[in-house]
């Protein structure tokens, strides 16, 4: 494990490097993210100067809920970005061949090449909503908050990641499974809001199939309201787990059937 | 050290009709075929030995490289290397072997050189002082001095061989895997490397296991060489048995003076050949004979073509693997495994 942060640590370390080798490169996508961003906290002032009021909760209550879902996503983004490049091209190409001939976990060598500064952006943002929305709506801080708070966002942000690495896995049978990836990681937009405005069937699958809904409505209602922890918070620990239980044996059943490329 | 039994790979591959419709039709009513890359090889190779591993474009050379490495799990059959199976002990295992593929580099594309040997003195745990003394070795064979602070991607191709073939021994394995090392260099670098990987094998006692297409990496650095056809073994033994087994074709040329003296030369009647032995081709001034030497001398063909003409230049060449193995398969030649 010690080995592992270091490596870590040193692979960062080489991708920052990368990152100021092509300058120009790194400050376009600075750029086109923050405006990115900016956008999508327009659109969000836009509906709630329309709808103050959603099943329930007002408009500080959904800042929070967007907040929360912003850090797990940031999380999962700023550390396992590259689990994207499997799926897209890494397995198409043969490149894989190059995890399978190190000393080290083919998963955690994938996963620590890359650092993606871009998610800095979505967790600063995400930090500021909760940050506004707790002081307006004058949520009192108890103790047990702080360590449950941490425990959800670890935990929610393996659901992302765990979700990533079963699809981007299909590629080791299927060489290519980015737009699968993709497919499903694009259902975390549901998680946004609360799940109890959508009807049955989207709620259902949002809760027990791509448990999405894990990675920001419920543990934030919870912080919100305080009620229902076991689901909340233990529900998100235990989805996660399964998850990503099931999506490193997977990941390793894949390795058995790649097939690497002609060369 | 290294054994292999019966090893096979099969892939499947779909069948398509061309085009968009045959695409189409694919999706809907999906055909498979199996190839058998790999078709039942075995061999043994015992510690510090070097095997040249031939055969033509598409033999399975790579795919048995690449299940020897660990990167695909065979069909069926085994491989041990060091007590390892590669596939159920990857990690452990490939901490003590090197390998190099030649179409495909595995250092740091925007890294200076430096940097990249830096991360994988960390990924493979070598010690501060051992890595030191191994960077001067092969900085000494493989002069490395010249280009270690620039980026990857402006190596030219034969730095960046260089490069990657001392990124493979920097942890000093037991076992190197080179696939096609020489692929695409000049005769300088191929020189270079050459001396490298033998100065290694001598010094460090490493088993050397290389697919090529250039005869003259085999006759340089392989005491062995097993060669593969169609995903089966139809060799295996020393390179002069091999030659031996299946007639020692040669190519000799010679640069007439005169365009003229061409008609002078009638080798297959003259010396009594069939146009099995002999193949003659003329371009302009030059002649160019391929026979076999275990039909005719060269020394036959050397004072019949001097008694006929006068010559201006003459070079003997060696036939090439390919030449070898096309003539093994237009004989039909069956091969008892030695």
């Amino acid at each position: 494990m010690r080995r592992m942060l270091r490596l870590h640590r040193i692979f960062v370390a080489q991708y920052m490097k990368n990152l100021m080798e092509y300058k120009v490169d790194f400050l376009t996508g600075a750029i086109s993210f923050l405006l990115g961003q900016a956008v999508q906290i327009l659109f969000l002032g836009i509906i709630f100067s329309q709808i103050p009021d959603l099943v329930g909760w007002d408009f500080n209550e959904i800042l929070f809920i967007y907040g929360f879902s912003l850090i797990p996503k940031g999380l999962d983004h700023l550390f396992f970005d590259n689990l994207w490049s499997v799926g897209y091209f890494i397995v198409r190409k043969g490149d894989f061949d190059k995890y399978l001939t190190r000393p080290i976990n083919s998963l955690f060598y994938v996963i620590a090449e890359k650092f993606c500064v871009d998610a800095f952006g979505e967790l600063a943002i995400g930090l500021i909503l909760i940050t506004y929305s707790v002081i307006q709506l004058k949520l009192t801080i108890t103790w047990y908050m702080i360590p449950l708070f941490i425990i959800s966002v670890v935990f929610a942000t393996l659901i992302y990641t765990a979700i990533k690495i079963a699809t981007s896995a299909i590629s080791f049978w299927t060489k290519a499974s980015g737009h699968i990836t993709h497919m499903f990681y694009m259902t975390n937009d549901f998680s946004k809001y609360p799940t109890t405005i959508y009807n049955k069937f989207v709620k259902n699958i949002i809760t027990y199939v791509i448990p999405f809904a894990f990675t920001a409505y419920y543990p934030a209602s919870f912080f919100l309201t305080g009620e229902n922890p076991l689901f909340c918070i233990g529900g998100t620990v235990l989805a996660s787990t399964i998850l990503f239980a099931v999506s490193v044996l997977i990941w390793n059943r894949g390795i058995k059937a790649y097939e690497s490329a002609g060369s | 050290m290294i054994y292999v039994n019966d090893l096979r790979k099969e892939f499947k591959k779909a069948i398509k009709e061309p085009g968009l419709k045959g695409s189409v039709k694919a999706l809907f009513s999906p055909k498979n075929e199996i190839v058998k890359a790999v078709d039942g090889i075995s061999f043994h190779v015992p510690k510090g030995e070097m095997l040249g591993f031939i055969g033509p474009n598409g033999a399975g050379k790579s795919t048995v490289i690449k299940m020897l490495t660990g990167i695909l799990t065979p069909t069926s059959g085994t491989c041990e290397i060091n007590g390892f199976i590669p596939q159920k002990d990857r990690q452990r295992y490939v901490k003590e072997i090197g390998v190099v593929f030649g179409q495909r580099t595995q250092l740091w594309w925007d890294l200076a050189l430096r940097e990249t040997y830096a991360v994988l003195k960390e990924i493979y745990d070598v010690p501060d002082k051992e890595y030191k003394k191994r960077m001067e070795f092969l900085n000494e064979v493989l002069e490395l001095d010249e280009f270690i602070s620039s980026p990857v991607r402006t190596l030219s191709l034969g730095q960046r061989m260089r490069a990657d073939i001392a990124a493979s021994l920097l942890h000093n394995p037991k076992v190197l895997f080179l696939d096609e090392p020489t692929i695409g260099l000049d005769v300088v670098v191929k020189d270079n490397i050459r001396n490298a990987i033998q100065k290694i094998n001598a010094e460090e006692g490493t088993t050397v296991i290389l697919t090529t297409h250039d005869l003259a990496d085999i006759e340089l650095l392989c005491d062995r060489i097993v060669m593969i056809d169609k995903g089966k073994k139809v060799f295996d033994g020393q390179l002069n048995d091999l030659r031996h087994e299946f007639g020692q074709m040669r190519d000799l040329q010679f640069e007439l003076i005169s365009k003229s003296d061409i008609s002078k030369l009638n080798y297959k009647a003259d010396l009594k050949l069939s146009d099995e032995d002999v193949k003659i081709e003329n371009e302009k001034s030059s002649v160019s004979v391929r026979f076999d030497s275990e039909k005719v001398s060269v020394e036959d063909i050397l004072s019949y073509t001097l008694s006929k003409v006068h010559v201006k230049d003459i070079n003997l060449k060696d036939a090439d693997i390919e030449e070898i193995i096309r003539r093994l398969y237009r004989q039909e030649v069956s091969i008892d495994e030695v």
